[in-house]
Protein backbone atom coordinates (compact mmCIF):
# COMPACT_ATOMS: atom_id res chain seq x y z
CA UNK A 1 0.00 0.00 0.00
CA UNK A 2 2.93 2.05 0.88
CA UNK A 3 4.52 1.48 -2.19
CA UNK A 4 1.00 2.39 -4.56
CA UNK A 5 0.81 5.72 -2.67
CA UNK A 6 4.81 6.71 -3.42
CA UNK A 7 4.01 5.77 -7.20
CA UNK A 8 0.63 7.98 -7.04
CA UNK A 9 2.68 10.89 -5.34
CA UNK A 10 5.50 10.77 -8.09
CA UNK A 11 3.49 10.44 -10.93
CA UNK A 12 1.40 14.02 -9.71
CA UNK A 13 5.02 15.64 -9.29
CA UNK A 14 5.96 14.87 -12.70
CA UNK A 15 2.89 16.08 -14.18
CA UNK A 16 3.52 19.27 -12.28
CA UNK A 17 6.57 19.78 -13.97
CA UNK A 18 5.05 19.66 -17.72
CA UNK A 19 4.90 22.98 -18.98
CA UNK A 20 1.39 23.68 -20.53
CA UNK A 21 1.32 24.00 -24.47
CA UNK A 22 0.53 27.86 -23.63
CA UNK A 23 3.37 28.74 -21.35
CA UNK A 24 5.91 26.99 -23.89
CA UNK A 25 4.58 29.15 -26.67
CA UNK A 26 4.14 32.53 -25.12
CA UNK A 27 1.52 35.03 -25.52
CA UNK A 28 1.55 35.00 -29.08
CA UNK A 29 0.89 32.34 -31.69
CA UNK A 30 0.72 31.55 -35.17
CA UNK A 31 -0.75 29.01 -37.54
CA UNK A 32 -0.90 28.50 -41.32
CA UNK A 33 -3.22 27.24 -43.34
CA UNK A 34 -3.09 26.51 -47.50
CA UNK A 35 -6.22 26.80 -48.90
CA UNK A 36 -5.45 26.11 -52.37
CA UNK A 37 -5.84 22.61 -52.80
CA UNK A 38 -4.83 22.27 -56.90
CA UNK A 39 -1.53 22.40 -58.66
CA UNK A 40 0.14 25.68 -58.62
CA UNK A 41 0.40 27.03 -62.01
CA UNK A 42 1.50 30.06 -63.17
CA UNK A 43 -1.29 31.96 -64.34
CA UNK A 44 -3.38 31.19 -60.93
CA UNK A 45 -2.69 31.87 -57.49
CA UNK A 46 -1.83 30.26 -53.90
CA UNK A 47 -4.02 31.36 -51.05
CA UNK A 48 -3.03 31.02 -47.71
CA UNK A 49 -4.61 31.71 -44.55
CA UNK A 50 -2.33 33.13 -41.75
CA UNK A 51 -3.64 33.09 -38.06
CA UNK A 52 -2.01 35.15 -35.36
CA UNK A 53 -3.40 35.36 -31.69
CA UNK A 54 -2.29 37.60 -29.05
CA UNK A 55 -2.85 37.48 -24.85
CA UNK A 56 -1.04 40.71 -24.22
CA UNK A 57 -1.31 43.89 -26.22
CA UNK A 58 -2.63 44.07 -30.39
CA UNK A 59 -1.24 42.35 -33.25
CA UNK A 60 1.00 44.91 -35.02
CA UNK A 61 2.39 43.39 -38.21
CA UNK A 62 2.60 40.28 -40.42
CA UNK A 63 5.41 39.57 -42.62
CA UNK A 64 6.19 36.73 -45.25
CA UNK A 65 9.31 36.07 -47.20
CA UNK A 66 9.02 33.53 -50.35
CA UNK A 67 12.27 31.80 -51.02
CA UNK A 68 11.23 32.75 -54.71
CA UNK A 69 9.41 36.38 -55.34
CA UNK A 70 5.93 36.29 -56.53
CA UNK A 71 4.38 37.76 -59.86
CA UNK A 72 1.30 40.58 -60.08
CA UNK A 73 -1.27 39.64 -57.00
CA UNK A 74 1.11 38.51 -54.99
CA UNK A 75 0.13 40.06 -51.01
CA UNK A 76 -1.37 39.76 -48.13
CA UNK A 77 -5.43 40.89 -48.54
CA UNK A 78 -6.83 43.52 -46.37
CA UNK A 79 -9.70 41.69 -45.26
CA UNK A 80 -10.52 38.90 -43.09
CA UNK A 81 -13.43 36.86 -43.76
CA UNK A 82 -16.21 35.86 -41.52
CA UNK A 83 -19.72 33.96 -41.73
CA UNK A 84 -22.64 36.04 -40.98
CA UNK A 85 -24.79 33.36 -38.57
CA UNK A 86 -28.13 35.10 -40.28
CA UNK A 87 -27.10 34.71 -43.94
CA UNK A 88 -24.96 31.79 -43.83
CA UNK A 89 -22.25 33.81 -46.25
CA UNK A 90 -18.78 34.81 -46.34
CA UNK A 91 -17.98 38.74 -45.53
CA UNK A 92 -15.40 40.68 -45.34
CA UNK A 93 -14.18 42.56 -42.85
CA UNK A 94 -10.40 45.16 -43.18
CA UNK A 95 -8.07 43.95 -40.41
CA UNK A 96 -5.31 45.63 -42.44
CA UNK A 97 -4.35 49.54 -42.79
CA UNK A 98 -1.84 49.17 -45.51
CA UNK A 99 -0.44 45.98 -47.13
CA UNK A 100 3.19 46.15 -48.98
CA UNK A 101 4.87 43.35 -51.61
CA UNK A 102 8.31 44.56 -51.99
CA UNK A 103 10.44 41.28 -54.48
CA UNK A 104 9.59 38.35 -51.93
CA UNK A 105 8.64 40.03 -49.21
CA UNK A 106 5.11 41.47 -48.43
CA UNK A 107 4.30 42.67 -45.35
CA UNK A 108 0.80 44.07 -43.95
CA UNK A 109 0.06 46.86 -41.03
CA UNK A 110 -2.41 45.68 -38.89
CA UNK A 111 -5.36 48.12 -38.04
CA UNK A 112 -4.65 47.62 -34.33
CA UNK A 113 -6.95 48.79 -31.80
CA UNK A 114 -8.60 47.26 -28.52
CA UNK A 115 -10.37 44.26 -30.34
CA UNK A 116 -7.56 43.04 -32.59
CA UNK A 117 -5.87 40.59 -30.58
CA UNK A 118 -6.50 37.38 -33.21
CA UNK A 119 -7.10 38.19 -37.00
CA UNK A 120 -6.24 35.81 -39.94
CA UNK A 121 -4.93 37.56 -42.80
CA UNK A 122 -5.03 35.80 -46.98
CA UNK A 123 -1.75 35.71 -48.37
CA UNK A 124 -1.70 34.75 -51.97
CA UNK A 125 1.01 33.75 -54.05
CA UNK A 126 1.29 34.04 -57.95
CA UNK A 127 4.10 31.92 -59.39
CA UNK A 128 5.85 33.44 -62.33
CA UNK A 129 7.98 31.76 -65.22
CA UNK A 130 11.20 31.56 -63.15
CA UNK A 131 9.20 29.29 -60.28
CA UNK A 132 8.04 26.66 -62.75
CA UNK A 133 9.38 23.34 -61.71
CA UNK A 134 10.80 24.69 -58.32
CA UNK A 135 9.73 24.51 -54.80
CA UNK A 136 8.90 26.99 -53.06
CA UNK A 137 8.96 28.09 -48.88
CA UNK A 138 7.28 30.54 -47.50
CA UNK A 139 8.69 32.35 -43.66
CA UNK A 140 5.62 34.02 -42.26
CA UNK A 141 6.30 36.31 -39.32
CA UNK A 142 4.36 38.10 -36.82
CA UNK A 143 4.37 41.21 -34.44
CA UNK A 144 2.15 42.29 -31.05
CA UNK A 145 2.35 45.94 -29.58
CA UNK A 146 4.28 44.18 -26.63
CA UNK A 147 7.57 43.56 -29.25
CA UNK A 148 6.76 39.73 -29.26
CA UNK A 149 7.56 37.80 -32.14
CA UNK A 150 6.05 34.64 -34.19
CA UNK A 151 7.48 32.91 -36.88
CA UNK A 152 6.23 30.19 -38.90
CA UNK A 153 7.85 28.19 -41.70
CA UNK A 154 5.86 26.38 -44.47
CA UNK A 155 6.25 22.79 -46.08
CA UNK A 156 8.04 23.32 -49.96
CA UNK A 157 5.68 23.30 -52.39
CA UNK A 158 6.47 22.29 -56.19
CA UNK A 159 5.08 25.16 -58.87
CA UNK A 160 4.26 23.21 -61.71
CA UNK A 161 5.55 23.03 -64.87
CA UNK A 162 2.29 23.40 -67.32
CA UNK A 163 1.50 26.44 -68.64
CA UNK A 164 -2.01 27.43 -68.73
CA UNK A 165 -4.45 29.82 -70.64
CA UNK A 166 -7.89 30.82 -70.12
CA UNK A 167 -11.18 31.63 -72.33
CA UNK A 168 -9.39 31.38 -75.99
CA UNK A 169 -12.65 32.50 -77.93
CA UNK A 170 -12.86 29.96 -80.95
CA UNK A 171 -15.47 30.48 -84.04
CA UNK A 172 -16.02 28.04 -86.93
CA UNK A 173 -14.51 29.98 -90.32
CA UNK A 174 -12.72 32.54 -88.51
CA UNK A 175 -10.76 32.41 -85.33
CA UNK A 176 -10.66 28.54 -85.75
CA UNK A 177 -6.82 27.26 -85.97
CA UNK A 178 -5.36 26.60 -82.89
CA UNK A 179 -1.47 25.94 -81.86
CA UNK A 180 -0.60 24.36 -78.64
CA UNK A 181 3.01 25.26 -79.24
CA UNK A 182 1.30 28.53 -78.89
CA UNK A 183 -1.39 28.42 -76.97
CA UNK A 184 -3.56 30.86 -79.08
CA UNK A 185 -5.89 30.58 -82.10
CA UNK A 186 -5.28 32.30 -85.24
CA UNK A 187 -7.50 33.10 -88.45
CA UNK A 188 -6.56 31.52 -92.09
CA UNK A 189 -5.26 34.53 -93.04
CA UNK A 190 -3.04 35.01 -89.60
CA UNK A 191 -2.05 31.30 -90.89
CA UNK A 192 -0.69 32.16 -94.33
CA UNK A 193 0.28 35.71 -93.21
CA UNK A 194 2.82 34.68 -90.66
CA UNK A 195 3.76 31.76 -91.92
CA UNK A 196 2.24 29.15 -89.02
CA UNK A 197 1.52 26.04 -90.30
CA UNK A 198 3.30 23.55 -89.16
CA UNK A 199 2.08 24.86 -85.18
CA UNK A 200 -1.46 24.22 -86.28
CA UNK A 201 -2.42 21.64 -84.06
CA UNK A 202 -5.93 20.94 -85.09
CA UNK A 203 -8.92 22.79 -86.33
CA UNK A 204 -11.80 23.81 -84.80
CA UNK A 205 -15.51 23.56 -86.72
CA UNK A 206 -19.23 22.96 -86.00
CA UNK A 207 -21.67 21.25 -88.09
CA UNK A 208 -24.48 19.93 -86.48
CA UNK A 209 -24.69 16.55 -88.85
CA UNK A 210 -22.20 15.39 -90.93
CA UNK A 211 -23.01 12.65 -93.74
CA UNK A 212 -26.16 12.53 -92.20
CA UNK A 213 -25.13 11.48 -88.75
CA UNK A 214 -24.64 13.62 -85.81
CA UNK A 215 -21.09 16.05 -85.24
CA UNK A 216 -21.48 18.86 -83.56
CA UNK A 217 -18.55 20.60 -82.10
CA UNK A 218 -15.37 19.35 -83.10
CA UNK A 219 -11.50 19.74 -83.24
CA UNK A 220 -10.01 17.79 -86.15
CA UNK A 221 -6.53 17.48 -87.12
CA UNK A 222 -5.41 18.83 -90.56
CA UNK A 223 -4.29 14.91 -91.19
CA UNK A 224 -7.88 14.07 -90.47
CA UNK A 225 -9.40 15.60 -94.28
CA UNK A 226 -12.55 13.49 -94.28
CA UNK A 227 -14.39 15.36 -91.24
CA UNK A 228 -12.43 19.05 -93.42
CA UNK A 229 -13.66 18.22 -96.49
CA UNK A 230 -15.91 21.94 -96.77
CA UNK A 231 -13.21 23.67 -95.00
CA UNK A 232 -10.88 26.32 -96.89
CA UNK A 233 -7.61 25.13 -95.04
CA UNK A 234 -4.28 27.45 -95.35
CA UNK A 235 -1.92 25.89 -97.81
CA UNK A 236 0.78 23.35 -96.30
CA UNK A 237 -1.69 21.79 -93.05
CA UNK A 238 -0.68 18.33 -92.51
CA UNK A 239 -0.37 18.05 -88.69
CA UNK A 240 -1.64 14.73 -87.39
CA UNK A 241 -2.45 15.84 -83.62
CA UNK A 242 -3.56 12.87 -81.19
CA UNK A 243 -6.73 13.22 -78.90
CA UNK A 244 -8.51 11.32 -76.41
CA UNK A 245 -11.31 12.98 -75.71
CA UNK A 246 -13.27 12.90 -71.85
CA UNK A 247 -15.93 13.34 -70.38
CA UNK A 248 -15.40 13.59 -66.73
CA UNK A 249 -12.35 15.65 -66.52
CA UNK A 250 -13.53 18.91 -65.03
CA UNK A 251 -10.39 20.78 -64.38
CA UNK A 252 -10.99 23.32 -61.35
CA UNK A 253 -8.49 25.90 -62.54
CA UNK A 254 -9.41 25.41 -66.09
CA UNK A 255 -13.83 26.12 -65.12
CA UNK A 256 -11.89 28.94 -63.42
CA UNK A 257 -15.16 28.06 -60.52
CA UNK A 258 -14.98 27.44 -56.84
CA UNK A 259 -16.48 23.77 -55.66
CA UNK A 260 -14.48 21.34 -58.25
CA UNK A 261 -11.94 19.51 -56.73
CA UNK A 262 -10.49 18.04 -59.82
CA UNK A 263 -7.08 18.96 -60.97
CA UNK A 264 -4.92 17.98 -64.11
CA UNK A 265 -1.34 17.56 -62.80
CA UNK A 266 1.91 17.66 -64.50
CA UNK A 267 1.83 14.27 -63.56
CA UNK A 268 -1.49 13.74 -65.68
CA UNK A 269 0.02 15.24 -68.76
CA UNK A 270 3.48 13.24 -68.49
CA UNK A 271 1.77 10.00 -68.05
CA UNK A 272 -1.01 10.25 -70.91
CA UNK A 273 -0.54 7.69 -73.11
CA UNK A 274 -2.19 8.40 -76.69
CA UNK A 275 -1.88 4.32 -78.03
CA UNK A 276 -3.61 4.53 -81.24
CA UNK A 277 -5.32 7.51 -80.32
CA UNK A 278 -7.49 9.57 -83.05
CA UNK A 279 -6.56 12.77 -84.49
CA UNK A 280 -10.17 14.22 -84.06
CA UNK A 281 -12.75 14.90 -81.18
CA UNK A 282 -16.21 15.62 -82.03
CA UNK A 283 -19.54 15.71 -80.11
CA UNK A 284 -18.45 18.14 -78.06
CA UNK A 285 -19.91 20.65 -75.40
CA UNK A 286 -19.45 22.45 -72.33
CA UNK A 287 -17.49 20.89 -69.43
CA UNK A 288 -16.09 17.96 -72.03
CA UNK A 289 -12.20 17.64 -73.63
CA UNK A 290 -9.65 16.17 -74.38
CA UNK A 291 -5.86 15.25 -74.02
CA UNK A 292 -3.97 16.16 -76.91
CA UNK A 293 -0.48 15.30 -78.13
CA UNK A 294 1.09 17.45 -80.68
CA UNK A 295 2.29 16.08 -83.64
CA UNK A 296 6.64 16.53 -83.16
CA UNK A 297 5.90 14.96 -79.76
CA UNK A 298 6.70 18.24 -77.97
CA UNK A 299 3.31 18.97 -75.89
CA UNK A 300 0.49 17.24 -74.14
CA UNK A 301 -2.00 19.60 -73.49
CA UNK A 302 -5.82 18.92 -71.92
CA UNK A 303 -7.93 21.36 -73.85
CA UNK A 304 -11.37 21.72 -71.75
CA UNK A 305 -14.72 23.67 -73.05
CA UNK A 306 -15.99 26.06 -71.10
CA UNK A 307 -18.73 27.13 -73.44
CA UNK A 308 -20.12 26.86 -76.91
CA UNK A 309 -22.55 28.53 -78.77
CA UNK A 310 -24.71 26.62 -81.74
CA UNK A 311 -25.98 29.53 -82.77
CA UNK A 312 -22.87 31.70 -83.27
CA UNK A 313 -20.42 28.42 -84.08
CA UNK A 314 -18.58 29.18 -81.40
CA UNK A 315 -16.46 27.57 -78.19
CA UNK A 316 -14.71 28.79 -75.56
CA UNK A 317 -11.94 26.68 -74.35
CA UNK A 318 -8.96 26.99 -71.90
CA UNK A 319 -5.68 25.19 -71.82
CA UNK A 320 -3.21 23.75 -69.73
CA UNK A 321 0.00 22.82 -71.45
CA UNK A 322 3.30 20.45 -70.72
CA UNK A 323 6.30 20.46 -72.63
CA UNK A 324 7.24 16.79 -72.86
CA UNK A 325 11.40 17.75 -74.62
CA UNK B 1 -31.69 -38.67 -30.59
CA UNK B 2 -29.36 -36.56 -29.36
CA UNK B 3 -26.50 -38.63 -31.28
CA UNK B 4 -28.56 -38.37 -34.25
CA UNK B 5 -28.18 -34.54 -33.58
CA UNK B 6 -24.73 -34.96 -33.11
CA UNK B 7 -23.76 -36.88 -36.55
CA UNK B 8 -25.85 -34.25 -38.47
CA UNK B 9 -23.44 -31.47 -37.06
CA UNK B 10 -20.55 -33.65 -37.20
CA UNK B 11 -21.30 -33.95 -41.34
CA UNK B 12 -22.14 -30.49 -41.57
CA UNK B 13 -18.82 -29.36 -40.17
CA UNK B 14 -17.26 -31.81 -42.42
CA UNK B 15 -18.73 -30.30 -45.14
CA UNK B 16 -18.11 -26.72 -44.79
CA UNK B 17 -14.27 -27.64 -44.31
CA UNK B 18 -14.59 -29.15 -47.84
CA UNK B 19 -11.85 -27.12 -49.70
CA UNK B 20 -13.84 -25.75 -53.48
CA UNK B 21 -10.86 -25.71 -55.92
CA UNK B 22 -9.95 -22.59 -57.24
CA UNK B 23 -8.01 -21.08 -60.82
CA UNK B 24 -4.88 -19.65 -61.27
CA UNK B 25 -6.67 -16.30 -60.64
CA UNK B 26 -8.23 -17.20 -57.62
CA UNK B 27 -11.79 -17.53 -59.08
CA UNK B 28 -13.91 -20.41 -57.96
CA UNK B 29 -14.04 -23.22 -59.76
CA UNK B 30 -18.15 -24.45 -59.70
CA UNK B 31 -20.08 -27.55 -61.09
CA UNK B 32 -21.54 -25.09 -63.53
CA UNK B 33 -21.16 -26.34 -67.21
CA UNK B 34 -22.98 -23.33 -68.79
CA UNK B 35 -20.95 -21.47 -71.80
CA UNK B 36 -22.50 -18.61 -73.39
CA UNK B 37 -22.04 -14.79 -73.52
CA UNK B 38 -24.92 -12.36 -72.73
CA UNK B 39 -23.95 -9.15 -73.19
CA UNK B 40 -21.93 -6.95 -75.41
CA UNK B 41 -20.40 -3.27 -75.03
CA UNK B 42 -17.67 -1.52 -76.72
CA UNK B 43 -16.42 1.65 -74.75
CA UNK B 44 -14.79 5.23 -76.58
CA UNK B 45 -12.01 7.07 -74.84
CA UNK B 46 -14.34 8.85 -73.07
CA UNK B 47 -15.84 5.64 -71.81
CA UNK B 48 -18.81 6.00 -73.09
CA UNK B 49 -20.55 3.30 -75.09
CA UNK B 50 -20.02 3.76 -78.62
CA UNK B 51 -22.28 1.26 -79.94
CA UNK B 52 -25.73 1.76 -81.63
CA UNK B 53 -28.32 0.95 -79.51
CA UNK B 54 -30.20 -2.13 -80.47
CA UNK B 55 -27.85 -3.36 -83.38
CA UNK B 56 -25.56 -5.86 -81.14
CA UNK B 57 -26.43 -9.56 -81.96
CA UNK B 58 -25.13 -12.34 -79.82
CA UNK B 59 -25.13 -15.66 -81.88
CA UNK B 60 -24.92 -18.03 -79.22
CA UNK B 61 -25.06 -21.12 -81.60
CA UNK B 62 -22.53 -19.36 -84.12
CA UNK B 63 -20.53 -18.15 -81.46
CA UNK B 64 -20.50 -15.12 -82.84
CA UNK B 65 -21.07 -11.20 -81.52
CA UNK B 66 -22.25 -8.44 -84.36
CA UNK B 67 -21.88 -5.04 -83.17
CA UNK B 68 -22.30 -1.43 -85.18
CA UNK B 69 -20.40 1.69 -83.67
CA UNK B 70 -21.29 4.98 -84.06
CA UNK B 71 -20.22 6.94 -86.89
CA UNK B 72 -16.70 8.49 -86.46
CA UNK B 73 -16.12 6.35 -83.86
CA UNK B 74 -12.16 5.23 -83.25
CA UNK B 75 -12.38 1.50 -83.63
CA UNK B 76 -8.11 1.73 -83.27
CA UNK B 77 -9.06 2.48 -79.48
CA UNK B 78 -11.98 1.18 -77.75
CA UNK B 79 -12.31 -1.00 -74.15
CA UNK B 80 -14.34 -4.12 -74.75
CA UNK B 81 -16.61 -5.41 -71.95
CA UNK B 82 -19.49 -8.34 -71.68
CA UNK B 83 -21.50 -10.11 -68.96
CA UNK B 84 -21.82 -14.22 -69.56
CA UNK B 85 -23.68 -17.11 -67.69
CA UNK B 86 -23.04 -17.35 -63.99
CA UNK B 87 -19.75 -18.50 -62.65
CA UNK B 88 -17.92 -18.51 -66.52
CA UNK B 89 -15.05 -16.98 -67.08
CA UNK B 90 -13.50 -14.92 -70.36
CA UNK B 91 -10.20 -15.52 -72.12
CA UNK B 92 -8.35 -13.13 -72.58
CA UNK B 93 -9.26 -10.66 -70.11
CA UNK B 94 -11.37 -7.44 -71.55
CA UNK B 95 -11.35 -4.31 -70.07
CA UNK B 96 -8.31 -2.57 -71.93
CA UNK B 97 -7.93 -0.82 -74.89
CA UNK B 98 -7.99 -2.72 -77.84
CA UNK B 99 -7.92 -2.29 -81.74
CA UNK B 100 -11.52 -3.57 -83.47
CA UNK B 101 -10.38 -2.66 -86.96
CA UNK B 102 -9.85 -6.66 -87.31
CA UNK B 103 -13.08 -8.95 -85.71
CA UNK B 104 -11.15 -9.76 -82.35
CA UNK B 105 -11.74 -13.30 -80.47
CA UNK B 106 -12.60 -14.24 -77.18
CA UNK B 107 -13.07 -17.62 -75.39
CA UNK B 108 -15.92 -17.90 -72.91
CA UNK B 109 -14.99 -21.17 -70.20
CA UNK B 110 -17.75 -22.63 -68.14
CA UNK B 111 -17.59 -22.79 -64.17
CA UNK B 112 -16.43 -25.85 -63.66
CA UNK B 113 -13.88 -24.74 -66.72
CA UNK B 114 -14.21 -27.86 -68.68
CA UNK B 115 -16.61 -26.29 -72.17
CA UNK B 116 -14.58 -23.60 -73.82
CA UNK B 117 -16.53 -21.49 -76.76
CA UNK B 118 -14.58 -19.22 -78.94
CA UNK B 119 -16.51 -16.22 -79.79
CA UNK B 120 -15.62 -13.50 -82.41
CA UNK B 121 -16.59 -10.69 -82.27
CA UNK B 122 -16.96 -8.11 -85.04
CA UNK B 123 -17.56 -4.70 -85.04
CA UNK B 124 -18.66 -2.39 -88.19
CA UNK B 125 -19.16 1.34 -88.55
CA UNK B 126 -22.43 3.22 -89.08
CA UNK B 127 -22.24 4.19 -92.59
Amino acid sequence: MKKLWTLLLAGVVLQACQKSDDEASGPLQNDLLKKTTGPAVVGDRMEFAYALGTLEGQLKEVRVEATIAGGTGTGFSRYSWYTNRNTGVDQPVQTASDTTTTGAVSTASLLGGENQSAVTLRYYYAPTEEAKGRDVRFRFSGTSSTGKEVRFESPAYRISRMDMKRTLQLTDGAKAYVSIADMAVYTKEEVERNNLAAKIDFVYLYRPTLSGFTFGHAWVAPSRSEYLSDVSLPAGLTTRTLMDKRVDVKDAQLRGTAGFDVYIDDIDLERTTFTNASDYAFGLTADQGAFVKTANGAYAAYVYVNAVNNTEKSMTVSIKRLQLN
Amino acid sequence: MKRHYLFILLGLLALSCTKMPIDETGLLITTRSQCYMTFFDLLGSDHRTVLVSGQTKIDTEAQTVTAVARFGTNLQRVKPYCSVVTDAIVEPTMGIWTDYTQPQQYTVVSGNRTVRKTYTVTVTLQQ
